[in-house]
């Protein structure tokens, strides 16, 4: 998705940058990380652009929130600056003003028709891991499918009943054994009705499952995201970077 | 006991998902001090939640000051929201510090600062927590040192107990000094008693356990404390001024929180002190004198704060912002820099004149938001009393100036409950507020449309130690709920919005504020009933507070509205702002016959005595504006 060499004439170009969530930085909630980037891009001296409205607020656009406690090697935001510098160079330089549990990973120009971030990244990996006890891989396995064939899946955020259908956002799992440790990997597909989070989807699970299970109490999860997509209406997956 | 020093992140983290706002413990901050290695550890706690903790600019003084001495590492401490100190107390987690997570009770030094009253409960509460003794007078030889310092000091008497020493006035000579002798004490095998004699030897430092509490026929029903026999401690401790702003470090907050705090941006202290001699006010009768920092120093540091840090806002801090010698200048100037960058300049609060409403203008740029001003009283006698020095045409011409200039909606504060109040001055505040609003309707126009709107804050009248009403008692609450009522009936508008402080919490800060020692088993008793988080309005409890006080056989309502005898003995004379008690008194006098007195750093010296007491001068950077 790299700008062709046209389009980088054009005024205000806009550069999208990938960078990780992670550490103790991983509890950060997305305002927080929003502000934080904010900073960050002050503090670097990237010739970013400010919006025209009475906020004169610098035109940033972010990725879909990772929730509070997920890590990820995968989050982007797009930013909108008065000049173009080498990328590389803005790399470099939004590298020494961001913390290092933040830290941008890669940066290239895009075209700035494409649309915004949190609405062209439709797919997502999730890797899950288990902390405390194994669980029923087969049962789990069986009960996820079940969900999905059900469709549709109400949950709760705070007091507020919420729903997601899961026949389109849950695209795929797998459970498998790394390091002696059991770890999922989920894909996801967001749409304007909402994305998927993990969390909800595995309580839902462990909810369902046997008595064993339930006795048991949900494992506590630790969970990063680890790729994200934009899924093209031929179903193909196209890099953001 | 002291606790060893070593980095116990990995009891918080397992926590961190079950919290409301884990962002509040998470630490590597940019700005933070990474390197503490010390060897002496210093930590600095502030007894409220991260984010009313993180902005505060004495501690991140005294933070930067620390961190600069060789040998010395400082790092920080907020007391958990009570889900996270439920947590740690259930599974027996000490209260640990920020930057490398160690306990708190391992540190050489543990600092509180003195925000106000309402803290009082938090500071326990976080010794508590931390697993360090609540009373100085049993803390072990090898246990920290715990030291307090901050703007409540200054009558510390309720808590004096719970520290070992506690710094009076400015902080950034007085903390290292401390500190240095807790090292070399230590370093020279001092016992604890004798190091808090070398404590008590330091200018400015108090240590309650080498006073002595005395109740006799001069003294009110607290007593008052005195040096015992054979100690260093003197008479009267006078705090330290810091004498010129111009010499200290303009930019000492550097660290850039990742969560929303309350003051979500840098501030650069423009001037300490403030002269104008309101006298219900404790702040402008001790942080005198009056020293500005210059013009150069403050637009250099804004724009090197801004760079560093990344911030959007800069708010220019102080008691009086506007008052500053070179108000206009700074601000002109910084709005001309920040305009392109997105980036905003605000000051605190305005001056009730026209030239408060020029530098509102200036900050506020096309953005018209609300503007805020403080009559305090509504009548002219009742401003005249308190010296507020503020007259009706100020108002109006403020007013008038403000809404001509884009404002529409206007905020006022006043107080309840002041000396000679009378149901007059009340109807009159809401006089005030009519007369706002009708130069609105005059100068914008009436109707919904025209968004013109004016609302009213009235807050309880408390009085404070070391200020010319210091001998006053508080309104008893149902007057001040009469007079709420008052209020609200007597509003002729419903145009204008009326709210007000509850009383309930301001009779609590009205008997902190005056009790002496004894009023330490009050406050344990109330925090063992489980009062925290005290100046939280979710968290307050007033039933508990009276229980508690119940409980020790004290009355809250009598302690608060009790007014002391002029010549009577006050539980907070040992611990001075070198405002002579005569002008207090002087002051308390002019103020029943309804006689101003002026600024000194516009006029001349009113004789507060704090300037040939401590040998310093207001420092004026620039010519002052007087009223206009």
């Amino acid at each position: 998705m790299r700008v062709s060499a046209m389009q980088q004439a054009s005024p205000q170009p806009r550069l999208r940058v990938r960078y990780k969530k992670d550490g103790r930085l991983a509890f950060l909630g997305h305002l927080e990380v929003i502000n934080t980037h904010n900073r960050s891009i002050r503090r670097s001296g990237v010739p970013f652009a400010v919006g025209n409205g009475f906020a004169r607020r610098m035109r940033l656009q972010f990725s879909q929130a990772l929730p509070v406690g997920a890590s990820s090697e995968c989050e982007y935001f797009d930013l909108m600056l008065t000049e173009k510098i080498e990328a590389s160079r803005a790399l470099e330089m939004l590298v020494a003003a961001t913390p290092a549990a933040l830290a941008p990973q890669d940066a290239a120009y895009v075209d700035r028709s494409l649309p915004a971030l949190e609405a062209w990244l439709t797919r997502a990996l999730w890797r899950v891991e288990f902390l405390g006890r194994d669980v029923d891989a087969a049962a789990l396995d069986q009960v996820l499918a079940e969900l999905r064939g059900e469709g549709d899946l109400e949950y709760l955020r705070g007091d507020k009943p919420k729903h997601i259908d899961l026949s389109s956002a849950l695209v795929g799992w797998t459970l498998d054994e790394v390091d002696g440790r059991q770890v999922m990997s989920l894909e996801t597909r967001s749409s304007n009705a909402g994305a998927l989070r993990p969390q909800v989807l595995l309580d839902a699970a462990f909810a369902r499952m046997g008595a064993s299970e339930a006795e048991a109490g949900a494992p506590a999860l630790r969970v990063a995201r680890v790729g994200q997509w934009h899924e093209a209406d031929d179903g193909h997956l196209v890099n953001a970077l | 006991m002291r606790l060893p020093r070593e980095d116990r992140y990995d009891l918080i983290e397992p926590l961190l998902p079950l919290v409301e706002k884990p962002s509040r413990y998470l630490d590597h901050e940019w700005g933070a001090e990474t390197d503490q290695s010390g060897p002496f550890h210093v930590c600095l706690m502030y007894p409220d939640v991260y984010e009313v903790g993180l902005p505060n600019m004495g501690l991140a003084i005294l933070y930067r000051t620390l961190n600069a001495q060789p040998g010395m590492s400082c790092e920080r401490g907020y007391l958990p929201w009570v889900d996270m100190a439920d947590l740690i107390r259930e599974r027996d987690v000490p209260l640990l510090s920020l930057e490398c997570s160690a306990p708190v009770a391992s540190f050489d030094v543990v600092g509180f600062t003195l925000a106000h009253e309402m803290a009082c409960t938090n500071i326990l509460e976080s010794l508590d927590l931390a697993g360090i003794a609540l009373l100085a007078a049993d803390r072990d030889e090898d246990d920290p040192i715990v030291i307090a310092g901050g703007p409540s000091v200054w009558n510390c008497e309720p808590v004096a107990e719970l520290f070992d020493a506690v710094l009076l006035g400015d902080g950034e000579e007085g903390i290292v000094d401390m500190c240095a002798c807790v090292r070399d004490g230590r370093a020279a095998g001092l016992s604890r008693e004798e190091l808090l004699r070398s404590l008590a030897r330091i200018p400015g430092v108090y240590v309650p356990s080498l006073y002595e509490v005395v109740v006799d026929e001069t003294s009110t029903r607290w007593g008052y404390a005195r040096p015992l026999p054979d100690t260093p401690a003197p008479e009267v401790v006078l705090k330290r001024s810091y004498a010129d702003l111009s010499q200290s470090d303009p930019l000492p907050q550097t660290i850039v929180p990742y969560m929303g705090v309350v003051q979500d941006r840098l501030a650069i202290e423009v001037l300490r002190g403030c002269a104008r001699g309101c006298r219900f006010c404790q702040a402008g009768m001790s942080y005198r004198p009056v020293r500005e920092r210059p013009f150069d120093q403050v637009v250099d540091a804004c724009r090197e704060g801004l760079a560093i840090t990344g911030h959007d806002e800069v708010s220019l801090t102080s008691l009086s912002t506007t008052d500053h010698s070179q108000c206009a200048q700074i601000l002109h100037q910084l709005n001309a820099d920040a305009r392109e960058r997105g980036v905003r300049v605000s000051i605190p609060s305005q001056r009730l004149d026209s030239f408060g409403v020029e530098m509102a203008a200036e900050v506020g740029g096309a953005k018209k938001g609300g503007l805020t001003f403080a009559p305090e009283a509504g009548s002219q006698r009742l401003r005249d009393v308190i010296n507020k020095n503020v007259t009706e045409e100020n108002i109006d011409l403020a007013a008038r100036n403000a809404f001509e200039n884009g404002w529409r909606r206007m905020k006022l504060y006043f107080m309840m409950g002041l000396p000679t109040e009378t149901d007059d001055d009340i109807v009159q505040i809401n006089q005030v507020a009519d007369r706002v609003l009708e130069i609105g309707r005059d100068v914008v126009g009436k109707g919904p449309k025209s968004g013109v709107s004016v609302s009213i804050s009235v807050a309880v009248f408390v009085p404070k130690a070391h200020t010319p009403f210091q001998w006053a008692g508080q309104l008893p609450l149902e007057e001040v709920r009469r007079r709420q009522q008052l209020l609200l009936h007597s509003c002729p508008d419903r145009a204008i919005r009326i709210s007000y402080h509850d009383a309930e919490v301001s009779l609590v800060e009205a008997a902190l504020s005056k009790m002496g020692r004894a009023g330490l088993r009050l406050v344990m008793a109330a925090w063992r009933r489980g009062c925290r988080f005290d100046a939280w309005t979710d968290q307050f409890s007033f039933e508990r507070w009276v229980e508690a006080a119940r409980e020790v056989g004290l009355d809250l309502e009598d302690i608060a509205a009790e007014s002391f005898d002029l010549d009577a003995r006050l539980p907070w004379e040992h611990t001075s702002p070198a405002v002579s008690k005569g002008f207090l008194k002087r002051e308390w006098r002019r103020a029943a016959q309804g006689m101003t007195t002026a600024d000194c750093t516009m006029e001349t010296c009113a004789g507060c005595g704090v300037c040939p007491t401590l040998g310093v001068e207001n420092l004026i950077a620039g010519e002052r504006h007087a009223a206009s």
